[in-house]
């Protein structure tokens, strides 16, 4: 703000900066989650305490090394697994607290979920599987039917509409996967690894097609990946270590920082 | 903002869907469906056979209630493996429409009721070659006496039982994996262990 300001200006200034930090919505707040898993006489500590916090409309990737915690976060951020200790509040709900039957709706409108193998219903058609969660949803058949028919064409699947998953590729199995996911206009993307089982060409498609949605429709994308070509379109880069998040940075920052973090001395926490 | 419009949310169970997806899975696993058909067919055809060739003599009756016996337990375990099978094969699945937003009691109630209608089919399917045995090996025995012979007194009683025993063995067979499949976490569901 220059000197000679005026009051006008200075007004106008500070409601921006206020408008700015209400749209701040977090769509997804981990506090302290911890989750133990008895393997045998073992106890395996995957998570050790972490904290997170995921505006809405982010696009947040999730590296790290095998075995780092990255799918048990995934999937108790998820209300797949419950954590050990800690809560995890999706729009402010502590999902901890929810009953069997808030958590299915929980999974149906508010989650949509990517997998690594697509786990696509091998019993129905593309349009079947994307039509099922709005079926779930409550949608009645012939509005879910139409709507499945449209984000099918979105994902690039026009002409594939009555295929079965063993008529198609692992590249149209994951648009399909991605489909049904977007379906019932979820707060929350979560993707684990949705690239792994794909080669370079259709995965760099797969998660050129998942930012296109993120940006669309302002869905909140958390994706676990090993994936380095993810990195390009985040926002931010969550980094997961031995069940802690070793760091978080927005991406222009991991820019440069990519080499250090490589060589294991890594900046402060956030 | 957004928790506003979180408030206590369900969803509500459709029969009709229900309905369309066990019908829509026995379609496309058409071969899963005729094995097990055939299952229930042929335990249910051994049973009213049985039950319609009474014995003639008292020395019969304890060799015909020994088979009536090991029929039922022939069924079950034919039934009840088959049953498994299909549900354990399917436990990815399960995990994958939970992930969608199915309720425990969707899953269960699917595949109950897709259970009960290959249980019914291939009961009476298994009824009518049951009889249709029954009628051929008493006519070839015993010529037109066979009517006054007794087996087929009661008939639509044994016939209602045989039903049942078919539609029970698939029922029970299929709901106690598919209680167990319902009531994983998800995950563990989708990894197919269990």
């Amino acid at each position: 703000m220059s000197p000679g300001a005026t009051q006008g200006q200075l007004l106008e200034a500070l409601t921006r900066v206020s408008d700015l930090s209400d749209s701040l919505d977090y769509t997804v707040m981990a506090r302290g989650v911890c989750k133990d898993y008895r393997m045998g006489s073992e106890t395996i500590h995957a998570l050790q305490g972490v904290d997170a916090d995921i505006v809405t409309g982010e696009y947040i990737s999730i590296m790290g090394p095998s075995g780092s915690g990255k799918t048990t976060f995934f999937n108790v951020v998820g209300g797949l697994v419950k954590p050990t200790k800690g809560s995890v509040y999706i729009d402010e709900i502590d999902i901890a607290q929810l009953d069997a039957g808030e958590l299915a709706w929980l999974r149906c409108r508010k989650i949509g979920y990517i997998f690594q193998s697509y786990n696509i219903v091998k019993a129905m058609s593309a349009l079947e599987n994307v039509t099922l969660p709005m079926l779930f949803a409550g949608v009645p058949p012939e509005e879910a039917q139409d709507r499945a028919v449209d984000i099918l064409k979105r994902v690039g699947l026009g002409d594939r509409l009555l295929h079965t998953p063993k008529e198609l590729s692992g590249g149209q199995q994951q648009r399909v996967a991605i489909a049904r996911a977007f379906a019932n206009q979820p707060a929350i993307i979560l993707a684990d690894e949705p690239t792994a089982n794909l080669d370079f060409r259709t995965g760099e498609e797969i998660i050129g097609l998942m930012k296109e949605m993120n940006r669309e429709r302002g869905v909140t994308v958390i994706c676990s990946t090993h994936d380095h070509k993810m990195l390009d379109i985040s926002d931010r880069i969550l980094w997961m270590e031995d069940g802690w998040v070793k760091k978080m940075a927005r991406r222009d920052e991991v820019d440069i920082q990519i080499g250090a973090m490589a060589e294991e001395d890594g900046g402060a926490q956030q | 903002m957004a928790h506003s419009a979180w408030e206590k949310k369900r969803l509500h169970l459709k029969p009709a869907l229900v309905w369309s997806i066990a019908l829509n899975s026995l379609r496309l696993r058409i071969g899963r469906t005729l094995l097990t058909l055939l299952t229930v067919a042929a335990s249910c055809s051994f049973v009213i056979f049985l039950l319609t060739t009474p014995p003639t003599s008292e020395q019969e009756k304890e060799k015909w209630a020994l088979m009536l016996v090991l029929s039922l337990v022939v069924s079950l375990a034919g039934v009840l493996n088959t049953m498994l099978m299909s549900v354990t094969q399917r436990y990815r699945e399960i995990g994958t429409i939970k992930c969608l937003g199915a309720l425990d009691s969707f899953v269960l109630l699917s595949v109950i009721v897709e259970a009960a209608m290959v249980g019914l089919t291939g009961a009476a399917g298994g009824v009518l070659i049951g009889l249709l045995l029954s009628l051929l090996m008493g006519l070839w025995e015993y010529g037109t006496a066979f009517w006054s012979g007794g087996g087929w007194i009661g008939l639509w009683w044994k016939v209602s039982l045989t039903l049942f025993v078919g539609f029970f063995l698939t029922t029970f067979g299929a709901s106690i994996p598919a209680w167990i499949a319902a009531r994983m976490p998800p995950v563990e569901a989708m990894r197919g262990e269990k």
